[in-house]
């Protein structure tokens, strides 16, 4: 299919960027790295009046250090977050994340506000964002306004975002010392969306995991907290018993919706998995693994 | 001249055998080729087809009056438009067709059989007016009860395709229609004897679905009818020749009034030698006046264009302590899609070709469902009947605790075996592939934890047939070939080698195009793996003529007799007792004097290329599993294969790794996923997964070279075989690893989990 007719606007400033959406009125959606909006176009799946360009405000874009946070901008590509020194010190787990966004061609287009816009429930980057205590910089016209990425996200392609505001940037806390983190999905294919995905971040003490923030992907409508499994761990060793008390837990904190890939039962499953298997990273194979 | 195979080493030749700049390379890099899609023409309109959206429903009426009356629509077609036509099955290629069921394919006509089956088509000035003209056409339908498993479908009380549908070859013929359009039976021997002097037996059954051939150019042409009746098409298609008489018949027109053209080809594995949209655009274009054009979107891909088949298999091997094979028995159920004609009867000859077996039987049925018709997918019904032997075959092996190599050696095929399908072998590779498996370096490199290794071999008959070809002879002594089989998987290079082969001139001095179906005789498609084989041999031929002219030519004005001038090193010279009397001339001086000594030059080979020799291959696979999420990834892969001789190495190596990636999403990931609705889920390649290139390992290749003694550099086709063994390898290397014998195609992450929980609870899993 190609896509309905709309018309096409490009801003040149963050100023220009809200002159121009407030004269195309609500029905127009604004364009970053076209690499979600685009297929939904061509699928027919939105038909917005006009697609205002941003990817040239050059307010946006950019990564930088400031006050114990990393501030990524979000026309920030995938690519360029990968290449980051900053990100890859401060941040490791978006750079450990980037290999496992779709395909080349869409890192080197698609952004981050992007992605945290769209809130595609097995998105990686939405996920980590939860997962980091990330603070999501929303702007308006007149002001700004920082949510928590854990109230950022509030349904299947929906945010907290009101209808006037746009994302500007992303603040993530820099890595404290002795806090590890790390992602994992399950693909039927390289680039494909993620039978199930899961983003974790503690410190760890020993082989005791402090606050622990497990996070899990394209299990459910959006990126889920598993809130139950993370105190089952939160302030114990590591031990087999311990990690299979938090396998445990998960059923109380997903219910996975039946797709192609399989059973609500299979991405339990798979979840409980992926949880073992990230805890394993985090802490080595000392005693993290259940049998 | 060289009569026969030129058996040395392939050092002898300045061409064949080497890594050649290929002739199409730098158009397709540089954007220049022209693809199906690419063509255009001054004022020609967009087609656009009407779909059902039932997968079985009676069509009571069709109006299209408001669509025609829509501003900017210049013609409709219906069922109307086209003429019935007589049951009647006509042998194409690898498969069968029936112009009454082709006619009903491309256009509905009292029923829709499948979602995505056309009812109906327009041609108008815009994309949008036409698909708003699709809109307006009313089709009153009477929904009919559908069914898409080919089990389901052989079931008494079956919802019936076709109403008159009597079982052919079976006796007495049945008296009630069914589901069931063919009944087939190949064999040899006695299997209850066979089976009696058995001291092992594995008996299992498979299934396999239905997959796409996932070429990446979709369905596209331009067709251009005149008032005076000439009509010429453009269009991506393996044969269009084949395009030519279909559309001719189907119109009722003038074969010789058709003028196709064979666009540059993104892929086709055999999905690219039927018609769907283009005796459409010929109508339409007729009726409007103007040409017309029509691209599939990847979804009418998918809904409507052909799959192979989904098949129930049934095997039953025998063997001695010993390995030797006693017996061999088979049961294929072949899913056709709405209309007859699944490759089930070659699935059935295959079955057990590798193999010289005393006492073996097969037997085949082809059955109607509400799915799109299939159409020929390489190697059309070898790969799903040789996945159940083969992983019998390996079951085997593992039970007497035998090498499945030396277990296939010692059942192998050579010359002189009587084939499961009736003739005797001629000079043949497989024994020599399954050395060169034993010998190679990854059958003894050792496994990783959770890895398994699995060998499979396969086999597929390649063909000729009709084939012309004409060669030039230019003023300056350059050359331009014509061959009218599409290059799709190096014809050019490999036609450009062999003629500079024969005519010791640079490969830089010939051109090669593909013709028209004006310009030259009859050429059957590029198919079955013949093209390489058969223009190739018409090639050598229309070389030799140039080279006789040229002699003559040389003579005529040395004042010698012909059989006093020789051919050497691209150019003529005074043989025998008159040697030394004239000084030597270039084939590029003889060019200069054409005009003077009895006009141009050329060579035009027609012929029926008989010949065709079959390839053999012994694939290897090593599979590493994840035990907690059944997740399977091919991590190392060697594909051995007779190539009879590699023209040009690099092609054949493609054609060996392409199989292979084609076979891993096969094996592991391709699907159809139909609703209880009977309509497809994944049309499209998000959800219809074919591998992409991080999915797969390096794919190592082996070249065997036993050479076909009929053609005259001793080429057997390459392109189909390698699509044989690799779901058999995978499976086996994942009952290697697992201890589980998969047997249901795809071997999905969901199936391999729930198989590797349950053999657990059984205690016979290995992980």
């Amino acid at each position: 299919m190609k896509a309905p007719p709309f018309a096409y606007l490009r801003a040149t400033s963050l100023d220009d960027a809200f002159r121009l959406w407030s004269a195309a009125g609500p029905e127009a959606k604004l364009l970053a790295g076209g690499q979600s909006l685009i297929a939904t176009l061509a699928f027919r799946l939105s038909e917005p009046s006009a697609l205002i360009d941003i990817s040239r405000v050059p307010e946006l874009g950019g990564i930088t250090e400031a006050g114990g946070a990393i501030r990524i901008g979000a026309l920030v590509t995938h690519a360029q977050l990968g290449a980051s020194e900053l990100v890859r010190r401060h941040v490791p787990l978006l750079a450990e994340a980037v290999p496992l966004i779709a395909h080349a061609a869409v890192r080197n287009r698609g952004t981050f506000g992007g992605s945290l816009a769209f809130a595609d429930p097995a998105a990686e980057l939405p996920a980590c964002c939860v997962a980091l205590d990330a603070t999501v910089i929303a702007r308006t016209r007149s002001g700004e306004r920082r949510i928590p990425a854990a109230q950022f996200f509030t349904g299947l392609y929906t945010t907290a975002l009101a209808a006037d505001e746009l994302i500007a940037a992303v603040e993530l806390p820099q890595a404290r010392p002795g806090e590890r983190s790390t992602i994992i999905e399950l693909a039927r294919r390289s680039g494909d969306y993620a039978m199930a995905g899961i983003a974790v971040r503690a410190k760890i003490a020993g082989s005791t995991l402090v606050e622990p923030n497990v996070v899990f992907f394209g299990v459910g409508d959006r990126p889920i907290s598993a809130g139950r499994a993370a105190s089952a761990l939160a302030g114990k060793p590591a031990a087999p018993a311990t990690v299979a008390e938090a396998q445990a837990a998960l059923g109380g904190d997903l219910d996975p919706p039946a797709d192609q890939h399989g059973t609500p039962e299979m991405k339990l499953h798979l979840a409980r998995v992926l949880l073992a298997r990230a805890l394993d990273r985090l802490i080595g194979h000392a005693g993290a693994r259940a049998a | 001249m060289q009569e026969k195979v030129k058996d040395a080493p392939s050092s002898q030749f300045k061409w064949v055998g080497t890594r050649a700049v290929r002739p199409d390379g730098v158009d397709k890099v540089t954007g220049r080729a022209r693809f199906g899609a690419d063509l255009a023409m001054p004022g020609q309109l967009v087609g656009k087809v009407l779909r059902s959206p039932h997968p079985h429903a009676r069509i009571r009426a069709i109006d299209v009056s408001a669509a025609a009356n829509l501003p900017g629509v210049k013609a409709v077609v219906t069922r109307d438009d086209f003429k019935d036509q007589p049951s009647e099955f006509i042998p194409a290629g690898e498969m069968m067709i029936n112009y009454r069921d082709v006619v009903r394919n491309v256009m509905a006509r009292e029923k829709a059989l499948y979602e995505g089956h056309p009812i109906a088509a327009v041609a108008a000035t815009s994309t949008s007016i036409a698909k708003q003209a699709l809109k307006l056409i009313k089709v009153d339908y009477e929904v009919l009860p559908h069914v898409i498993d080919v089990v389901d479908a052989m079931q008494p009380g079956a919802p019936l395709l076709h109403e008159d549908m009597i079982t052919a070859g079976v006796e007495p013929a049945p008296k009630t229609p069914s589901n069931v359009a063919k009944r087939v039976e190949f064999g040899h021997g006695d299997v209850a004897a066979g089976f009696a002097q058995a001291e092992i037996i594995v008996e299992r059954a498979f299934t396999t679905k239905p997959v796409h051939q996932g070429y990446i150019e979709p369905h596209a042409c331009v067709a251009s009818v005149s008032e005076d009746g000439q009509a010429d098409v453009w269009v991506t298609t393996q044969g269009h020749w084949i395009v030519r008489a279909h559309c001719a018949r189907l119109l009722g027109w003038d074969v010789g009034k058709v003028r196709v053209t064979a666009a540059e080809i993104g892929g086709g594995f055999g999905g690219k030698t039927v018609v769907y949209l283009e005796p459409l655009a010929l109508a339409l274009s007729k009726k409007a006046r103007r040409p017309v054009k029509m691209v599939m979107t990847r979804e009418e891909v998918f809904r409507a264009s052909g799959p192979t088949s989904g098949a129930h298999v049934h095997v039953k091997i025998g063997a001695r302590k010993d390995g030797r094979i006693v017996a061999g028995e088979a049961e294929l159920k072949y899913q056709a899609g709405a209309f007859a004609g699944s490759p089930v009867q070659p699935g059935a000859m295959c079955a057990f070709a590798p193999y010289d077996l005393e006492n073996v039987k097969v037997v085949g049925y082809d059955v109607v469902t509400n799915r799109p018709k299939v159409a020929a997918y390489r190697a059309p019904g070898g790969p799903i009947s040789e996945f159940a032997v083969e992983s019998v075959i390996d079951e085997i092996a593992r039970k007497l605790g035998m090498d499945p190599i030396a277990l296939r050696l010692k059942n192998a095929a050579k010359q002189g075996t009587r084939a499961a399908y009736g003739p005797k072998f001629g000079p043949i590779g497989f024994v020599e592939t399954l050395e060169a498996a034993k010998a190679h370096a990854h059958w003894r490199t050792p496994l990783q934890k959770n890895q398994g290794r699995g060998v499979a071999s396969g086999f597929w008959f390649n063909i000729g047939g009709e084939t012309s070809v004409s060669l030039q002879l230019n003023e300056d002594g350059t050359l331009s070939l014509t061959a009218g089989t599409p290059d799709i998987g190096g014809l050019r290079a490999s036609l450009c080698m062999m003629a500079a082969e024969e005519l010791g001139v640079d490969l830089d001095r010939i051109r090669v195009q593909i013709g028209d179906t004006g310009q030259l005789g009859y050429n059957f498609l590029t198919g079955g793996s013949r093209a390489t084989f058969s223009s190739g041999m018409a090639t050598v031929e229309a070389a030799r003529e140039v080279i006789k002219e040229a002699c003559k030519r040389a003579a005529k004005l040395w004042e010698l007799p012909e059989d006093a001038v020789e051919y050497m090193s691209g150019g003529v010279r005074p043989a025998g007792a008159n040697a030394g009397k004239h000084a030597p001339m270039t084939l590029s001086d003889i060019a200069g004097i054409a005009g003077k000594t009895g006009g141009p030059i050329a060579g035009y080979a027609r012929i029926n290329a008989h010949g065709a020799a079959p390839s053999f291959a012994t694939h290897i696979a090593d599979v590493e599993i994840d035990p907690e999420t059944g997740k399977a990834t091919v991590v190392r892969y060697t594909a051995i294969q007779d190539a009879g001789r590699a023209i040009h190495p690099s092609y054949v190596e493609g054609q060996y790794q392409g199989g292979v990636a084609q076979g891993i999403g096969w094996a592991l990931n391709e699907e159809y996923i139909y609703g209880p609705d009977g309509r497809l889920q994944n049309p499209g390649f998000l959800d219809y997964r074919v591998p992409v290139a991080s999915d797969l390992p390096m794919i190592d290749t082996v070249i065997v070279e036993v050479p076909n003694p009929r053609h005259p550099y001793g080429v057997r086709g390459v392109g189909e075989t390698p699509i044989v063994p690799p779901m058999a390898a995978i499976a086996n290397a994942l009952a290697d690893a697992t201890g589980v014998r998969f047997t249901d195609l795809p071997m999905s992450p969901p199936k391999v989990l729930a198989a590797l929980d349950e053999a657990r609870a059984a205690g016979t899993a290995k992980m």
